[in-house]
């Protein structure tokens, strides 16, 4: 819990954050600080949720210089509607695409790139969206390791319960999600390499089998690459996961950590789709 | 086909060499071999170094026989199995009629560490008998302790005679009966102190870190991480399938860290649980499968708080008059 808390302070400062909250008043607090921090560092700032503009505007009251920002245009009050399909039911394809076009509007514009804070929690509701949203979830990840943009996904636990906002917050690279033990998350930029931190054991192993689905990793020359400089802990629940997702994919899982303990139960339990490799 | 007395028998022909001098295991030990040599079998002698170097030099030059280490392959019970089976694989899928194997325990096997070689010469009764396989356990008599050789008797149904002969064990026991027997270990000293840590119900995740913080940074890294891994299965398992509260304490002494976890359930229902992989996927089997290959010493026992498996990392191999015991904690039952 404490490292988790430690980087919720970080991330607020950019990258992919998933904001979990109870309390609105302190989403609103982290959202104002997450767009003050780009708005500072001279990049455009979008607020995306379900309150009517005027609502918004007094949920980000408070935020130094708010007027001026969105006279100017430098932040935008955006309805889901025009940010999101109307129908919740997001296309990640499609929904990556537009933020991809909207960062290089935001740089064409004379900005440094996109900020965005977006409540999520009406379109990650029921199980199917959820599913459509968490692929999306990753495909933007890679879009973040890539170009300047950034986002903070914010999820109300109240509404969404904490199990279902795991699923999502699993695919952030930042989260106050209380209690997740993992992330997975993109790797760096022009790489199809993804990324594995924290600790997988018996009680999340079920959510890391969700996550891999709906990550959609690629295989190159037949190996799914993944690494885990920061992965303290992999059961063998979750190794077997990984040799059958790679396997599906007709490649084999090259895990590159730093835990002796992976390697031998992969050779323990013979399992030929996937290795282990040392972290230098 | 197969050879010798194990001529006609199916599957695992399992013996136990109980002598009182050199000249007796070398009686046995030699005529087994060369038979084997002579009959094109696989012959495999698996001693320690020093009476490898014996029987070596008692063999004629060039006596086509593979000697392992004994060292590394009786390093725990659990991954013994593994390795012979897949050794008795490997010749079976060369198509051989017979397989032989000679080997012995460490003499510092036959102490407080015995009880779970003892599980083990009892699983291998049913473990390798898919496999054309005849082997000999030698224990020397002026070395293993009566209780010891009392086991022997219980968990081989043969034994190998100076004077070639083969004779049944009036007290063999089938492994599915003697390993439902509750074995109470030897206790360890450290578990008559105060533990480092306590934790009532805790997740996988808390009992990893209730290790890493009882370590302290005195066993070596690789030894800690596997007993995390054993722990995080063991507490895991307790969890899912035994009976509230599971009780997880950790005591950490100079060369190794002693880790109990108990709960209120009777245990696994399996008798081979820890020792193979569990049988037709059961609950927690494999995690007590991977257990076993990650501690240096496994116990596990019933008794009035319940079921426990005490798991030790670094050397288990303790003396007994090792630690000062706390007055106040000689009564838990639990260690008595």
């Amino acid at each position: 819990m404490r490292d988790v808390i430690t980087e919720q302070r970080s991330a607020v400062s950019r990258g992919h954050v998933c904001w979990s909250y109870d309390d609105s008043a302190v989403f609103d607090d982290a959202a104002r600080r997450f767009l003050s921090a780009g708005l500072a560092a001279g990049e455009q700032g979008w607020y995306v949720g379900p309150d009517p503009a005027e609502v918004a505007r007094e949920r980000l009251a408070g935020l130094p210089g708010l007027d001026a920002a969105l006279r100017r245009g430098d932040l935008r009050i955006v309805a889901p509607w025009s940010a999101y399909p109307p129908d919740g039911l997001v296309d990640p394809v499609g929904q990556v695409h537009a933020y991809a076009t909207a960062t290089e509007a935001a740089l064409a514009a004379g900005h440094t790139g996109l900020r965005v804070v977006a409540e999520c929690s009406g379109l990650a509701g029921t199980p199917a969206q959820r599913d459509r949203f968490a692929r999306y979830e990753h495909r933007v990840d890679r879009l973040m390791r890539a170009r300047p943009f950034s986002a903070m996904c914010a999820y109300d636990r109240t509404r969404l319960g904490d199990p279902a906002v795991a699923e999502l917050a699993c695919l952030h690279r930042h989260t106050n999600a209380p209690g997740l033990l993992f992330r997975l998350a993109a790797c760096g930029p022009g790489t199809d390499c993804a990324e594995l931190a924290g600790e997988l054991d018996p009680s999340n192993h079920e959510l890391f089998a969700a996550a891999l689905e709906r990550a959609e990793l690629r295989p190159v020359d037949g190996e799914l690459r993944l690494c885990g400089p920061r992965l303290r802990y992999i059961d063998h629940r979750c190794l077997t996961h990984l040799a059958r997702y790679a396997a599906r994919r007709g490649a084999v899982a090259v895990l590159r950590a730093s835990l002796p303990t992976a390697s031998r139960l992969v050779e323990m339990l013979a399992l030929t789709g996937v290795r282990v490799e040392a972290a230098r | 086909m197969r050879t010798g007395a194990a001529a006609g028998h199916q599957g695992y022909y399992h013996e136990a060499v109980c002598y009182g001098s050199e000249e007796e295991l070398l009686a046995v030990t030699v005529p087994f071999l060369l038979d084997g040599v002579a009959a094109g079998e696989p012959t495999i002698v698996a001693f320690g170094e020093r009476h490898a170097a014996l029987v070596r030099s008692a063999l004629p030059a060039g006596a086509e026989v593979d000697f392992l280490s004994g060292g590394d392959l009786y390093a725990r019970p659990t991954a013994a199995i593994r390795s012979y089976r897949a050794l008795l694989a490997a010749h079976l899928a060369r198509g051989v009629g017979q397989i032989r194997i000679i080997g012995e325990l460490a003499p510092s096997m036959l102490g407080v560490t015995w009880d779970w070689w003892a599980r083990y010469e009892s699983a291998i009764n049913h473990a390798y008998d898919d496999f054309p396989l005849w082997s000999m356990c030698a224990y020397d008599t002026r070395v293993a302790p009566p209780e010891v050789l009392a086991e022997v008797a219980r968990t081989h149904p043969r034994y190998a005679t100076a004077d070639r002969r083969h004779v049944p064990s009036e007290h063999y026991t089938e492994p599915a009966v003697y390993l439902a027997e509750n074995r109470l270990p030897v206790p360890d000293p450290l578990q008559l102190t105060p533990p480092a840590v306590e934790l009532t119900d805790p997740t996988a995740a808390e009992a990893r870190r209730a290790v890493y913080a009882a370590d302290g940074g005195r066993l070596p890294l690789d030894q800690v991480e596997d007993l995390v891994v054993a722990v995080s299965e063991t507490v895991t398992n307790a969890l899912r399938y035994g009976r509230p509260a599971v009780r997880l304490r950790v005591w950490s002494g100079d060369d190794r860290i002693v880790v109990s976890i108990t709960d209120r359930g009777e245990g696994p229902s399996d008798p081979f649980a820890g020792l193979l992989p569990a049988r037709h996927g059961g609950p927690g089997g494999l995690g007590l499968w991977i257990t076993h290959q990650s501690c240096n010493h496994v116990a596990q026992y019933r008794d009035v708080d319940g079921f426990t498996i005490r798991l030790t990392a670094g050397d288990p191999l303790y003396r007994t008059d090792a630690a000062t015991p706390d007055p106040a904690l000689t009564a838990s039952p639990a260690t008595a």
